[in-house]
């Protein structure tokens, strides 16, 4: 590492406050850089320690700010583990489950602890909690939760522009709206009545920079009734692009891909308007936008101007993970289309081997938007406690947020979990509709026509999630394969292994075996 | 009578407290021994108790005014005390505008916490005063002395503005309040946003019918503070915002980026006459700077054809050289113009 590739971010004699606190942050963290000679090192024992003393001793009390949270505290613990590798034993999954379904609400969804009001944000990490730890069959957690009622709530959530709260009274924002369409999604209750208008909502909280803001203003456009609503009314955003918020709309963007394409081929009754888009070339610049430099260790922050923190090594990584993907999967279609107008698709598999003789840029397999080598030396630089557990960035503790983010972080860096194309394909034709539809949750009854509609829906969001899939061959460790940590889902924040476990439950189908793929690649990855 | 200002006997935990022995405590977990517990304090442990007690029998009274306000002290991010305050609050008829008051010290003490902004929201919307509404305005900007860029803060403001949408008494004071943020701190993107949701993203204001005249105007602004820090991405990201909303060519702004792209001359310019339309680096500009050059590069890649290549030459320069850590992104860039669909 030449010096000058340490070079402070450019002030241009004129400081500010935000520069002022830039500077101070990169002399700090600049003590942090790798020296050469000396890979740096995941902490495993010790964070493995920092997650069982939480697991089986409990937090302390200052945790207290978290105890609306409870089933946060559980899923960051418990996928902490899955990314360390590390499986649980029966009892801890017996006593995660009930801990768990303590919180379930009796009119649906999950509190922040037992007693507490259903929430969006919880219901997400308990759902996730149950995806690791749950199984089928009484006292396994999964057929406990009650999918009828989850999704009667969440119709009451419902605003009249397509958005929802988070809870009854509580606000409207794209984290709720994120949390609620994976639930939708494991548990096989994404409806056309559930799902209007959110393609709608989401893309208006696209900001200017690209990235995405918290919620929009619905009001001038959708009144409290509903009524005749004013399309071309503004619906501006509240609060600029946000990392957090960003990776919701992202991941919340690409879970509702089969509806808007659903909804897209079918008679609409609002034909006269265009369909909703995200503009992904100003969302690509955004999120690339948000690594920091050499002097911050390639770490990311969450606005512009903001400092780098691990906790977005994971959002921003995450959402990045999921429009790198998208975008994959946007130029296989083109090419589809465009190569292969009445062919097989099948025909495609293998092809590109003439393409990659073409030009420099397809020997590359790496299609991330960011510098992965960068981003893992952060999270195993400056992201590391000694005590154990990770963190924002030094000189600060860790905590059980922050340890699963820099985790997670440190996962979508290494490995690229992206859609598979013959994957896609395999999960459609093994697709078995009756049984999907006799596993149905919401309990909603629908006419014919909607019947169809619902049938379409629900193979696709099907196979649209489980298509993600590792590209083998693509993993890069920073300090050595003794630095591995399990890939994860990018839509949902799970190994794909459980993400497949729930899902095909809750779908009633049982899934095609997963034969490896890799693309060729012409060098080693270097590190 | 007002039991939510009555601060004595703070330490006599519920349980012993006659005023409360008709409730009964219910406790968090019964039945389960919880995973990953956390170890509350006896205060904390009594005080819930009694609101899950209170809850089960859908009491709402002044004392659960009380309960609720010190349960929040303790955890502000327990939303269902605060929807149960709330709700307490309505089912009394009491004064919201002595809630707010309340508020005032709770927000700049937990700044962070969504629930003390949302709770306001709440009140501000059953309030429906445009007074209110202007005060508000005056205590946002207060904290946002605290905390210039608090999420939170400067999303409840530009609910304030829209749901109010007071042409007379909330909007006029945006713009030139937004200018003396960016005047502390021309970093500020929070402060940049907020000038694009004022100008751009919620209607018209008035005197402000001329669109040209605006665009001319935020143009002019905008590279007036480009000029004095060219590496600020907040500014150069506005300025990109402001063409792509008004559908400006980049082209237009050519002359404008040109001697950003370039290390800075030695000495003065040969210029003497200063052009207004297109200000100049500051004399401590760091340049050329990666701002500009993405910004040439796309006007490059606009005109297409010819150009192509020299947008691709840019796009090496800061993949090899210039902002390596986004080499991807670099790359894609060139990828995607080189076989792109466009």
């Amino acid at each position: 590492m030449t010096s000058s590739g340490l070079r402070p971010t450019p002030v241009d004699g004129y400081p500010s406050p935000t520069s002022r606190l830039q500077i101070a942050t990169e002399d700090i963290l600049r003590a942090h850089v790798p020296t050469s000679g000396t890979p740096p090192v995941l902490n495993r024992n010790l964070h493995l320690q920092f997650l069982l003393r939480n697991l089986q001793q409990g937090f302390p009390e200052r945790y207290t700010s978290q105890d609306a949270s409870q089933p946060w505290l559980i899923f960051w613990t418990l996928q902490g583990f899955s990314t360390l590798g590390i499986g649980l034993d029966d009892r801890t999954k017996r006593r995660a489950i009930d801990t768990i379904l303590a919180m379930q609400h009796p009119e649906g969804g999950f509190g922040g602890g037992p007693g507490q009001v259903a929430h969006l944000l919880p219901t997400y990490a308990a759902v996730c909690s149950l995806a690791i730890a749950g199984k089928p069959g009484p006292g396994g957690g999964w057929d406990e939760i009650d999918r009828a009622k989850m999704h009667a709530w969440f119709l009451s959530l419902k605003q009249p522009d397509g958005s929802f709260k988070v809870s009854s009274d509580g606000e409207v924002d794209v984290r709720g709206l994120y949390c609620l369409l994976v639930c939708a999604t494991i548990l096989n209750i994404m409806t056309a009545t559930l799902l209007a208008g959110i393609p709608e909502v989401i893309a208006s909280c696209q900001t200017y920079e690209g990235g995405f803001g918290s919620a929009s203003f619905g009001e001038w456009a959708f009144g409290e009734d509903g009524q005749s609503p004013d399309y071309a009314a503004p619906r501006p955003t509240l609060g600029e692009a946000h990392g957090g918020y960003t990776f919701c709309a992202t991941a919340a963007w690409a879970l509702i891909q089969p509806y808007v394409r659903l909804y897209a081929s079918s008679p609409s009754p609002n034909l006269s308007l265009a369909p909703p888009a995200v503009n992904m070339r100003s969302l690509a610049r955004w999120y690339a936008a948000m690594q920091g430099g050499r002097a911050e260790l390639g770490g990311l922050r969450g606005r512009t101007n903001k400092l780098v923190d691990g906790c977005y090594a994971w959002w921003v990584g995450g959402g990045a993970a999921v429009v790198a993907g998208m975008l994959k999967e946007m130029d296989e279609a083109r090419s589809i289309v465009g190569e292969c107008v009445a062919g097989d698709v099948d025909a495609k598999e293998g092809e590109g081997e003439e393409a990659k003789e073409e030009g420099w840029e397809d020997d590359d397999v790496d299609d991330s938007l960011f510098d992965r080598a960068a981003l893992q030396e952060y999270v195993l630089c400056a992201g590391q406690h000694a005590a154990g557990g990770l963190r924002d960035k030094p000189p600060k503790h860790s905590d059980a947020y922050h340890t699963l983010y820099c985790l997670s972080g440190l996962s979508v860096a290494q490995h690229q979990v992206i859609p598979n194309t013959s994957r896609r394909i395999a999960l459609r034709s093994s697709w078995d509709s009756a049984k999907a539809r006799g596993r149905e949750g919401s309990g909603m009854s629908l006419s014919d026509d909607q019947l169809s509609f619902s049938d379409g829906l629900r193979r696709e969001s099907f196979v649209n999630a489980l298509s993600w899939l590792e590209e083998e061959g693509t993993e890069i460790y920073v300090g050595g394969a003794v630095n591995r940590v399990n890939a994860t889902h990018p839509l949902f924040n799970l190994t794909v292994t459980h993400t497949e476990a729930v899902m095909a439950h809750f779908y009633g189908q049982s899934l095609p075996i997963r034969r490896p793929t890799s693309r060729p690649r012409r060098k080693p990855p270097t590190a | 009578m007002s039991a939510t200002f009555d601060d004595s006997d703070e330490s006599k935990p519920y349980a012993t407290d006659p005023e409360w022995a008709d409730v009964i405590p219910v406790q968090q977990y019964e039945g389960v021994e919880p995973i990953a517990p956390i170890f509350y304090t006896e205060e904390y442990k009594d005080a819930t108790d009694y609101f899950r007690g209170v809850v089960k029998t859908g009491e709402m009274s002044p004392r659960v005014l009380k309960l609720t306000e010190e349960i929040i002290h303790m955890n502000p991010a327990h939303y269902s005390a605060w929807q149960y305050r709330y709700r307490t609050l309505l089912a009394l008829n009491s004064s919201l505008e002595a809630e707010l008051e309340l508020m005032d010290s709770f927000a700049i003490q937990f700044l962070k916490t969504y629930q003390v902004w949302h709770h306001r929201r709440l009140l501000l919307t059953a309030l429906r005063s445009v007074d209110a509404a202007a005060r508000e305005l005056a205590f946002v900007a207060r904290a946002l002395r605290t905390d210039a860029k608090n999420y939170h803060t400067w999303s409840y403001r530009q609910w304030i503005l829209a749901h109010f949408n007071d042409e007379d008494r909330l909007w006029p004071g945006e713009l030139p309040w937004v200018e003396e943020l960016l005047e502390e701190d021309v970093r500020n993107n929070s402060a940049w946003h907020h000038r694009f949701f004022v100008v751009w993203q919620s209607g018209v204001r008035r005197g402000e019918v001329d669109r040209e005249d605006v665009l001319r105007r935020e143009l002019a602004f905008t590279k007036e503070k480009i000029s004095l820090a060219p590496n600020n991405p907040s500014a150069w990201n506005y300025l990109r915002g402001v063409l792509d909303h008004t559908h400006t060519p980049y082209a237009s702004l050519t002359s404008f980026v040109q001697p950003y792209t370039v290390a800075a001359a030695p000495g003065p310019t040969d210029d003497s006459v200063v052009d207004l339309e297109n200000p100049r680096p500051s004399a401590g500009a760091e340049l050329p700077c990666v701002p500009a050059l993405e910004f040439l590069a796309d006007i490059y890649e606009a005109e297409g054809g010819e150009a192509t290549p020299k947008a691709v030459q840019i796009w090496k320069s800061l993949a090899d050289e210039r902002d390596t850590i986004r080499k991807k992104y670099w790359e894609h860039r060139i990828k995607d113009a080189l076989h792109g669909s466009q």
